[in-house]
């Protein structure tokens, strides 16, 4: 009887836990379809033929009678600049990266690991900094970059992308230099290190993880950018791979829909992937500190 | 270890016969943030000064130069100026709307995430894209998704049988900044969820079932547990998310360039109208330099909210 009853109410619960799974899929699936519908959209309209694309007749949601097709995507790498904006994306996002790490670098370990006046403000300060918003500041510094001769070259965002990298990833590698314990450093300087030689020997080998992850985020973060590099260059030859796909594929009020959707889709879902993959450590940079 | 020890030993005699100065903590330190905060001051500091001033003048793309002073005349022509009431109040709209439904749709997902079944890790990249991708490449695509002819969205909805006929997305003006609004809140949904479920995951399990065990529903634990202890974690992420969507100028641009007729225009999309397409470079920092109270309004907003509740 007491076992009767116990086994109903196992089965009872294993219900219910059931029951709420189901739930917790379904509602994930919801949430999937939002997010991912402009990303299949851009994947069925970059190779999806004209006829096809623009029949009001055709089921929408996939390829139709007229099948695939690869001539959105020739056109964009044959008669419109992709290449070349690619091209820029890569030499802009080298360089930032280069320019972020020789910055950020030096001065998150410092920050997180060297007592000396001011540091903690200074901490504070560079926090506050990436919150300046580049509403405020394109406007200046499209005086700036004219004075410096840098208008409408891909040097422009090489200055510029900096300005938001550098603060942010400052505060990624202080946190990152705070992970490695403090003892294997003194340490060799016990061995008779001195400082600098013990960052050189023991710290920079163990913070190669927290250096590749701000080089990933210096990229991403400059590929989200939009103002400056709409506001910096608008000669088609500078231009990086978001502007020129979204600007150069519209001509008068005529949209490339399919080229611009494959422009989009190339463009977009690396960025998307290496993105995802340092997520956490992104979150763990932004809220750096706040939680212990 | 061993080896390392004895590899650095070697080392000893050279660095003790010339003992740096750099070595001090007092002076290494300043010297390695220097180059950092020199780059900030200049490409940061300056510019924000120089916005201030160039509110104050009659500076244009075209022509080097500042401008001349012209006193508060920029500001006073704006606030003559319909099209600027239109953003700011879009602003505020914007800003405080596409706040509550991230804030909504990122509680309700960082739980469905939370529960951590099988395959969580496929949906959180599908469900993550919003955010990854590079946002002028989503908005571009979401002008598609509204088309007047071919919206994929509109025969969505006819298919559900909630439309019967082509709402023009784009072309009306409530529609065209409900439209503004969905795409913002489509890209930062996700990252309220992050957020949430990073401050979540830090709060150890023995706390919430101890407040279980007091009788404390799964909405009380929420509230008076959760909320709380990852407060800190809160205030960072919709500081930052808040800041985005006040300052943001991009989904604007792409999907309507602030039409019909100006009236769905942001602080951010105007005042680029106003420095760089129509190259009053004065009057565009006027615009953006008059986001600086709202920002510090909801700074100083969020700040006590989240503080009241850390009790």
């Amino acid at each position: 009887m007491a076992a009767a009853a116990a086994y109903a109410a196992e089965r009872r619960q294993s219900r219910r836990a059931l029951r709420k799974k189901l739930l917790v899929y379904a509602g994930l699936c919801v949430y999937a379809v939002v997010a991912g519908l402009p990303v299949y959209w851009m994947f069925i309209t970059a190779f999806k033929p004209n006829p096809d694309l623009y029949n009001l007749k055709a089921f929408p949601l996939f390829f139709n009678e007229h099948g695939v097709t690869l001539e959105h995507v020739a056109l964009l790498f044959n008669k419109t600049g992709f290449t070349t904006w690619a091209g820029n994306t890569l030499i802009v996002a080298v360089a930032v990266v280069l320019i972020t790490l020789l910055f950020a670098v030096p001065a998150g370990y410092a920050l997180a690991r060297l007592r000396f006046r001011g540091a903690e403000s200074l901490t504070i300060g560079i926090f506050m900094t990436y919150l300046v918003p580049t509403t405020l500041l394109f406007l200046p510094l499209v005086k700036i970059i004219s004075t410096i001769g840098l208008f409408d070259k891909l040097g422009s965002l090489i200055v510029a992308y900096p300005t938001f990298t550098i603060p942010f990833c400052t505060w990624l590698m202080a946190g990152f230099f705070k992970t490695v314990p403090f003892e294997i450093e003194e340490a060799a300087m016990v061995d008779g290190c001195s400082r600098l030689g013990a960052i050189a020997r023991v710290v920079l080998p163990l913070s190669l993880t927290g250096m590749f992850t701000v080089a990933i985020f210096a990229f991403t973060l400059s590929m989200q950018d939009f103002i400056y590099a709409l506001t910096f260059v608008t000669s088609s030859d500078q231009k990086v791979i978001t502007v020129g796909v979204v600007t150069e594929l519209i001509r008068g009020d005529v949209f490339f829909w399919g080229s611009l959707m494959a422009g989009a889709l190339i463009a977009g879902v690396p960025v998307a992937i290496l993105y995802t993959f340092f997520l956490d450590r992104f979150v763990a940079g932004i809220t750096g500190g706040a939680v212990k | 270890m061993a080896e390392t020890v004895s590899a650095l030993g070697v080392r000893r005699r050279a660095s003790r016969s010339s003992p740096l100065r750099l070595d001090r903590q007092s002076v290494l330190g300043p010297v390695l943030v220097a180059p950092a905060i020199l780059f900030i001051a200049v490409l940061v500091g300056y510019p924000f000064v120089l916005a201030i001033y160039l509110s104050v003048s009659d500076a244009d793309v075209a022509t080097s130069g500042l401008g001349r002073f012209v006193g508060l005349q920029n500001f006073v022509a704006l606030f003559e100026a319909d099209v600027f009431w239109t953003a700011l109040r879009n602003t505020l709209l914007f800003t405080a709307v596409s706040w509550l439904f991230k804030g909504l749709l990122g509680t309700i997902l960082a739980f469905l995430l939370n529960e951590n079944l099988r395959f969580t890790r496929v949906f959180r990249f599908v469900i993550l894209l919003p955010w990854t991708i590079p946002i002028a490449l989503s908005s571009i695509t979401w002008k598609w998704m509204f088309d007047t002819q071919y919206s994929i969205v509109n025969w969505i909805g006819r298919a559900l049988g909630l439309i019967h006929e082509n709402p023009n997305w784009l072309g009306e003006p409530t529609l065209a900044m409900i439209s503004i609004i969905a795409v913002n809140v489509w890209r930062g949904f996700p990252f309220s969820a992050v957020i949430l479920l990073a401050g979540m995951t830090s709060i150890p399990q023995e706390i919430l079932d101890a407040a279980h065990v007091d009788g404390a529903g799964p909405v009380t634990r929420f509230r008076k547990v959760v909320v709380p202890m990852i407060a800190p974690i809160l205030f960072v992420g919709t500081l930052y998310d808040l800041v985005f969507s006040l300052t943001d100028m991009t989904v604007v641009y792409l999907l309507t360039l602030g039409g019909p007729a100006n009236t769905t225009h942001v602080l951010a999309s105007f005042a680029y109208l106003v420095g760089i397409q129509s190259g009053a470079l004065g009057r565009g920092a006027a615009t953006a330099l008059l986001l600086l109270p709202i920002l510090a309004v909801v700074v100083f907003v969020t700040l006590r909210t989240l503080r009241r509740r850390d009790i």
